[in-house]
């Protein structure tokens, strides 16, 4: 390997001067990140930090000391009926909404894409997108006065059409769907608006070899479209499902994890104990059992749906 | 250079902003401290209910009015939000100086020696029944004063032209009668009932009607070591009557549990007949619903025993050991407390009172006819016990009870469970 050096006078001024770019550079870059790290640092990872640390105490806000349990509150988790049966209900209302949330914005995204008037087009996606606009909070109280057993805006279909109303949120039959309901209604906007960023981004001319060799729309769909928007879909995945797994304002002001804690995820019963039951420590453990699934389930998303290709 | 040294700026702004969230804030204390001109500021919490809050502000401005030198901020918080608020003000050390607090929650703060004990409590508990007290108490000592006696058993509201076209004149005076009335009552419109014939299912009363259940059959529902005992015979005969009205007699169900509106919402729209609530919610019929086409009537016993029943403390005010001020908030509840006062205040919020004095006064009868009933069994009311989670232990009767009502537990399964759960969450608190 070859230095290069200085010949003359020029090349070192240009030679200092470089390195002088190069510290205002980084000194750039450290000033620059400082702030966000810090508030990330603050807000973010000393209170994960804080949790586990928490996790091995039995703790209660309103007392002066925390007690040392050691592993305690994760073994308790094993025989907490409430517990097991909360981590049930949430896999099961992130495994339906998430799939049912990816079909129906993938092919609502596709007919969008295929509007050729573009104020048109622009309709549509700004009409889908609006209740994403909405605070979650808001639109589950709204959604909760339509879902209302004696005045709600089902029920009063139900009985135009001379059926029996149904108790939506009060039923353990239904509660769980109520709510997915409710959540795909506000949230699907946002993926629409991904894959149909996506869905321009792959060539038209992928499209049009597969029609000259006389493919069909769904030999197109599953051969071209799907495999193209694979980078979008795992980041739709992957998105979708972590905001899922942490789903709560919906729960919290529709159904408080009633009947039976059909509705009780995991992440309203952790609410639950910390600040209403005050176990923060087992709270805490719940929390940090909570993240290490989420991460896992992310990681694997993220190996599976690697993708190699470029076009 | 110039943009690096605005990002220093702005990193030392962040900074700042970081350290400034980091540290405690100041304590409520600060703020009420008296000023300059001698002036002191009191701040008070309460939870929102029309009724409570319209009640307090007229005190509030009473007091005002007699002491020119105290003013008063009054801040309301709903119901489902309030103990969650009051914890975190409370671990935060920014309590309010002068807390509403239910009995229940008392003995977690009073045990972390969060409050001030009322001076004399020697004396002024012997003016209040046994019942709403005992939240207030620990070691003899009194930290706290109760506003209310909260009685969920005793009294139900009726309807008495419901019961007069069945053809009864007179409300149910046994058990059995009861349940007789109850199924005579009920209308049903294909599985769906109509108009239930004695509707119990709330949060509140599963509970308290089974302990109360319990308490009839002069039995007990409290072992040793502040651990609950359901493994009696009294606890599973109290038990297999409430499931039975549902399972069997069907004078009610489970479709409107949990739902937004009270039983005594479906009550006073006509969707049942009887229901058992406590007396507080006659303000809601009244002034909300503007109806008076019912009564509020003794709910018969169990047994041959007279009819006790298990209550909690209710609403009373607490001053926090962290105020600056606590000889002012000590004596604006004194103020509070008094006959007078307290008398308006119940009167006002349809409470039962706590204070001896104010519920032995014809006076206060006179004003609140619909009490009646209530004031009669004020003396069966035992304090419901050294309950760790009130919360819990309702939500752990609550769910079993549900699960025994559509099949999926047995009576003494469901008792069992109830009782490991509550036990294991007793232990819990006691570390």
């Amino acid at each position: 390997m070859s230095v290069a050096v200085p010949s003359n006078k020029t090349d070192k001024v240009k030679l200092a001067g470089k390195a002088a770019g190069l510290r205002a550079k980084r000194r750039f870059i450290t000033i620059s990140l400082v702030p966000i790290l810090l508030l990330f640092g603050v807000f973010a990872f000393l209170p994960i930090i804080w949790s586990l640390g928490l996790s091995v105490y039995q703790y209660d806000p309103l007392g002066s000391k925390a007690l040392f349990v050691g592993a305690e509150n994760y073994l308790r988790m094993m025989n907490d009926a409430v517990f097991l049966k909360s981590l049930w209900v949430t896999f099961r209302f992130v495994a339906i909404t998430v799939l049912v949330n990816i079909i129906l914005t993938l092919f609502i995204a596709s007919a969008i894409q295929r509007v050729r008037i573009p104020w048109l087009k622009n309709l549509f996606r700004t009409l889908f997108f609006l209740p994403t606009i909405a605070p979650l909070a808001g639109t589950a109280i709204v959604w909760s006065t339509m879902f209302n057993y004696n005045n709600g805006l089902f029920n009063i279909i139900l009985t135009k059409l001379h059926m029996t109303p149904i108790q939506w949120l009060a039923d353990p039959q239904y509660a769980l769907y109520s709510v997915i309901l409710m959540t795909l209604w506000a949230d699907i906007g946002y993926n629409i608006v991904l894959f149909i960023a996506g869905l321009d981004s792959i060539p038209d001319m992928y499209y049009e070899a597969a029609r000259l060799e006389g493919a069909g729309r769904w030999r197109i769909f599953f051969q071209i479209t799907l495999p193209l928007l694979r980078r979008t879909l795992l980041f739709v995945s992957v998105t979708t499902v972590v905001s899922y797994f942490q789903a709560f304002p919906q729960f919290q002001i529709m159904t408080k994890g009633e009947p039976f804690n059909e509705t009780r995820v995991l992440a309203l019963h952790i609410y639950d104990q910390a600040f209403s039951s005050s176990n923060m420590g087992y709270a805490s453990a719940m929390a940090t059992v909570f993240l290490m699934i989420i991460l896992l389930i992310t990681v694997l998303q993220l190996r599976w749906g690697r993708t190699q290709w470029e076009h | 250079m110039r943009i690096p040294k605005f990002m220093l700026m702005l990193a030392v702004v962040c900074m700042v902003f970081v350290a400034t969230g980091c540290t405690g804030s100041s304590k409520s204390g600060d703020d009420t401290n008296a000023n300059a001109q001698g002036k002191v500021k009191l701040v008070l919490w309460s939870h929102q209910e029309d009724q409570i809050v319209n009640a307090y502000k007229e005190i509030i401005s009473k007091y005002e009015a007699l002491h020119p030198e105290t003013t008063i901020e009054y801040q309301t918080f709903p119901y489902d939000v309030y103990n969650q608020k009051l914890k975190a003000s409370f671990s935060a050390a920014t309590p309010p100086d002068v807390a509403e607090m239910f009995g229940t929650w008392v003995p977690n703060y009073s045990r972390n020696d969060l409050l001030v004990e009322i001076p004399d409590s020697e004396t002024v508990k012997q003016a209040y029944y046994e019942a709403p007290l005992g939240g207030y108490l620990r070691d003899g000592k009194l930290y706290g004063l109760p506003l209310e006696y909260n009685i969920e058993n005793g009294g139900m509201l009726i309807h008495p032209q419901m019961l007069k076209e069945q053809g009864y004149d007179q409300p149910p005076s046994t058990w059995t009668e009861l349940v007789e009335y109850a199924k005579k009552l009920t209308v049903k419109n294909g599985n769906a009932l109509q108009v239930k014939g004695f509707d119990f299912v709330s949060s509140d009363n599963i509970t308290f009607t089974f302990l109360s259940l319990i308490l009839q059959q002069n039995a007990s529902f409290w072992g040793e070591n502040e651990h609950v005992n359901f493994s009696t015979s009294e606890a599973e005969k109290a038990m297999s009557a409430l499931v039975s009205l549902i399972a069997d007699d069907q004078v009610a169900d489970l479709t409107t549990f949990g739902g937004e509106l009270d039983t005594s919402d479906y009550f006073f729209r006509g969707n049942s007949a009887m229901t058992y609530r406590g007396p507080w919610t006659i303000a809601a019929g009244l002034n909300n619903y503007k109806v008076n086409d019912f009564e509020y009537v003794p709910v018969p016993s169990f047994t041959d025993n007279p009819p006790s029943f298990a209550a909690e403390s209710g609403w009373g005010l607490t001053v926090a050991k962290q105020s600056k001020q606590q000889e002012a908030a000590l004596d604006f509840i004194r103020f509070f407390s008094e006959k007078e006062n307290l008398e308006s205040w119940n009167t006002e919020t349809f409470t039962v009172p706590a204070k001896k004095e104010i519920a032995e006064d014809p006076e206060y009868l006179k004003n609140n006819p619909y009490m009646k009933t209530p004031l009669e069994v004020l003396s069966l009311g035992q304090w419901i016990g050294p309950v760790a989670d009130r919360d819990y232990f309702f939500k752990q009767v609550n769910d079993h009870f549900q699960l025994m009502v559509t099949g999926r537990l047995s009576v003494k399964e469901g008792l069992a469970k109830i009782e490991q759960a509550i036990n294991d969450n007793q232990d819990q608190h006691k570390r």
